[in-house]
């Protein structure tokens, strides 16, 4: 495989992932916050600064006022946002265009088909009263996507290209979803207790994940911050988790490498060192400091790509 | 689903007397090869047809058939217009027409080997030698080189028509980057997706083993001591016009599909850059045209090429499909000479005729072209794409004039020929929602490689979409329809 074209579909299945999360959250935090137990996590103001810090556009001044359709229409439709879904699916369509002889038909017409639906959504539709439609759409055609890609290539180099930017994205998205509802529990929280492990936020950042279903049936209680954090970062079970995710790159990697043991300075060697780490974890080192921690795992996301980039994409 | 008769879906069929007409003999009867699918398309109304119709291109467009037209400001994505009633060949006129692709680009070749040796054909007089000397396509790079298997015009695209003598003529050929064939593939792949039901009456040729006879091609004009080669296509990048096609033969060939910046060479050797590191690449399907093949050896300012490629070629280390400086023998100047360069190194009569051109640049032709302007097309020597082509009778007093002096200023650029009428075929128009006759031509594909040929049973039939338009280049508004060889019974 070309090193560009496999640059080209690392990319792809990032923006894939990407756009699903984005999509995702708007959802559940804007439908979620409808009818939210507490004053705070019911504000419109709070679920929109909420949705600007998941896409990297935090606003730190809390008198800012925000309009509802702007931010909306920033985050899903507006080209001029790096951060938009819409850009998101352009971009993954644009990769997929250039590697085209190498992704199957049908995945190419899914994408293709994605793509047209988003650009041709109407705008003044959104922002008023599609925000439901659309999101969902764009969650279901991604998991269509997810769908070709394992169902219709063959699970060879190409394969393991995409899925390993379908999950290292994956891994990065899940931790802006939890650092962003960690930030919000800490300002909205429940009304007993530890009110910070009680918060309302926890169940939203459980179904931001799609992980509540999930969740309820392993615990069988409602969800607290340690509970929740440990599903979402340490159990290999949940597909959404960065235990589960890192273990996915460790499969994927291992397709890509040419010798039998790992060199040194290899991006195998790096993802294998970070799964070892987190394998062997207690949820309590994560507790003693959650930031620190979630910073962390960004840091060791963005190293395994870089080395990526060197050691298969570097032409 | 409504019963419309035979005679209702093309009861506005209006037949102009002056056209041949592909379905209809000049009484008005069906063409036997026609009656069967007239009698099936008959029995569906114009509604059903709309409805097959929209389907179809709601198809191309969500696979991304597209194609990308360079208008006033930005590139538009396309999807290249299909029409859904298909146009038949029966078995006879198809062995003539293969024969004669088949005999005509080996001629060609022939005639390109001898132009970059021993220039024999100049020497005897056939063909003048300004018409080389004055070719800007014409590559001196290329003198005494010996591309292997001694193959120049490995993929040719042959322009053909039916004038209204019901003869084919050839008009134009095409043995540069000649492109289309990707959409011979997909207008039949569209066609069975909606009226597979038709198939059943029709025996007709596969299109789909194009890629595979492509690939053979391509293996079997290897580089010297090589086993197995690596083939790749080369492609400007995703924002040319013919990409989707380019990518399209890259994966139904199982190779990669590699631009300029993927290749590099060393010594001598051309190498892509893989996640694994350098592989060497043998054998290479260009779609990029001459000039920009090699910055170090053409255009210095070319980013899409491959510095030193040519280099490698010369040393026998790569084979380049189609060889550089095949531009020289499809120019339309050489055209006029087809017949006799046919005669010449094979010893044959032409099967498929010529169109008669009046070279400018010659004194009595050009004479006879500035006065008889409204009877003749005008086309520019080196233009591919249908543009700055000029049809007389379509021209007002005032054009006539401008064209004059175009062509005074510059007659080796400009040939013309009498306007042939192109025959016509019913063909579905959206506006009018109903069949219309529309000029059509056919391009086919020839493969030559070592010791095997190849005419891809079919070929692109292009409608000319405008009414009375004779241009049927998709880049003009031309549309396509699928084109069914008939097996022999």
């Amino acid at each position: 495989m070309l090193s560009r074209v496999a640059n080209n579909l690392f990319w792809m299945g990032r923006y894939i992932e990407r756009a699903e999360h984005v999509a995702r959250f708007m959802n559940v935090n804007y439908f979620s916050s409808l009818d939210a137990p507490n004053q705070l996590s019911q504000s419109r103001q709070f679920v929109l600064q909420s949705m600007l810090f998941m896409v990297g556009n935090s606003i730190n001044d809390a008198s800012v006022d925000l309009d509802e359709e702007q931010v909306l229409y920033d985050i899903a439709l507006n080209p001029e946002e790096s951060y938009s879904i819409i850009n998101s699916i352009k971009n993954a369509r644009e990769n997929a265009n250039s590697s085209r002889d190498l992704i199957s038909t049908e995945l190419y017409e899914s994408l293709n088909k994605f793509y047209h639906f988003v650009m041709k959504y109407p705008k003044e539709a959104f922002v008023k009263t599609n925000l439901y439609d659309f999101t969902i759409n764009v969650s279901e055609m991604t998991a269509v996507l997810r769908g070709k890609i394992r169902g219709t290539l063959l699970h060879d180099k190409v394969y393991a290209v995409i899925m390993m930017g379908v999950n290292i994205e994956r891994a990065i998205q899940i931790n802006r979803i939890i650092n962003t509802k960690f930030n919000d529990a800490q300002k909205a929280q429940g009304g007993y207790g530890d009110t910070m492990a009680n918060s309302f936020e926890w169940s939203t950042l459980l179904k931001c994940a799609e992980s509540y279903d999930m969740m309820r049936r392993l615990y069988k209680k409602a969800p607290t911050s340690t509970t929740t954090l440990e599903f979402l970062l340490l159990n290999s079970r949940c597909p959404r988790s960065f235990m589960n995710c890192i273990n996915q790159v460790y499969n994927h990697v291992k397709e890509l490498e040419n010798k039998a043991e790992h060199e040194k300075h290899s991006t195998a060697f790096l993802v294998g060192k970070v799964r070892a780490e987190f394998e062997f974890k207690r949820i309590e080192e994560i507790t003693e400091d959650v930031q620190g921690c979630l910073n962390g795992i960004l840091d060791k996301m963005f190293k395994i790509s870089e080395s990526m980039e060197k050691e298969f994409f570097g032409y | 689903m409504g019963k419309v008769s035979n005679k209702s879906i093309f009861s506005n069929y209006q037949k102009n007397e002056g056209l041949f007409d592909e379905v209809f003999d000049e009484n008005g009867n069906v063409k036997s090869v026609y009656q069967k699918i007239l009698d099936i398309y008959g029995a569906r109304s114009i509604k059903d047809y709309v409805k097959l119709n929209n389907k179809a291109k709601s198809s191309f467009f969500n696979q991304g058939i597209t194609f990308q037209v360079y208008g006033d400001k930005e590139s538009q994505e396309k999807i290249f217009p299909f029409d859904l009633f298909p146009r038949i060949i029966d078995p006879d006129e198809w062995d003539l027409i293969e024969k004669g692709a088949i005999q005509r680009n080996l001629a060609l070749n022939e005639f390109l080997w001898d132009v970059y040796h021993d220039k024999k054909i100049i020497k005897d007089n056939v063909v003048p030698l300004e018409l080389l000397s004055s070719s800007p396509n014409y590559l001196h790079q290329m003198m005494g080189l010996d591309p292997p298997s001694r193959i120049y015009n490995h993929i040719s695209g042959t322009d053909i028509i039916k004038h209204s003598d019901g003869n084919y003529y050839v008009l134009e050929d095409n043995i540069r980057c000649p492109s289309g064939v990707s959409y011979v593939i997909c207008n039949r792949t569209a066609l069975k997706r909606a009226l597979f039901g038709v198939f059943n009456h029709y025996k007709t040729h596969t299109v789909t083993d194009y890629a595979e006879n492509l690939l053979s091609l391509l293996e079997s004009v290897k580089p010297h001591g090589v086993d197995v080669p690596v083939c790749v296509v080369i492609t400007p990048g995703m924002f040319n016009s013919a990409y989707y096609e380019h990518s399209y033969l890259a994966k139904a060939m199982g190779i990669e599909l590699v631009e300029g910046r993927d290749l590099f060479v060393e010594n001598d050797f051309v190498y892509m850059k893989t996640i694994s590191g350098p592989v060497r690449v043998d054998v290479v399907y260009r779609r990029i045209d001459d000039l920009f093949i090699d910055p170090m050896e053409f255009n210095p300012d070319s980013a899409l090429g491959v510095p030193g490629l040519f280099a490698a070629y010369k040393k026998g280390n790569v084979t380049l499909a189609n060889a550089p400086g095949t531009g020289v023998a499809d120019d339309k100047a050489i055209y006029t000479y087809v017949p006799d360069i046919i005669k010449y190194y094979l010893d044959e009569e032409p099967i498929l005729k010529n169109v008669h051109t009046y070279h400018c640049s010659r004194p009595d032709d050009l004479k006879y072209v500035l006065d008889n302007i409204h009877n003749l097309v005008i086309k520019p020597v080196d233009e591919a794409g249908g543009y700055g082509i000029s049809i007389g009778n379509r021209l007002t007093k005032n054009e006539i004039d401008e064209v004059k002096n175009t062509i005074k200023a510059a007659p080796r650029k400009y040939v013309a020929q009498p306007i042939m009428s192109l025959s016509v075929h019913p063909t579905y128009i959206d506006d009018t929602k109903s069949f219309e006759q529309r000029h059509v031509d056919l391009r086919t594909f020839t493969v030559l490689g070592k010791d095997q040929q190849f005419v891809l049973k079919g070929g692109l039939t292009r409608v000319a979409l405008k009414k009375g338009n004779l241009i049927v280049n998709s880049s003009q508004g031309g549309g396509s329809k699928d084109t069914w060889v008939l097996k022999q019974q």
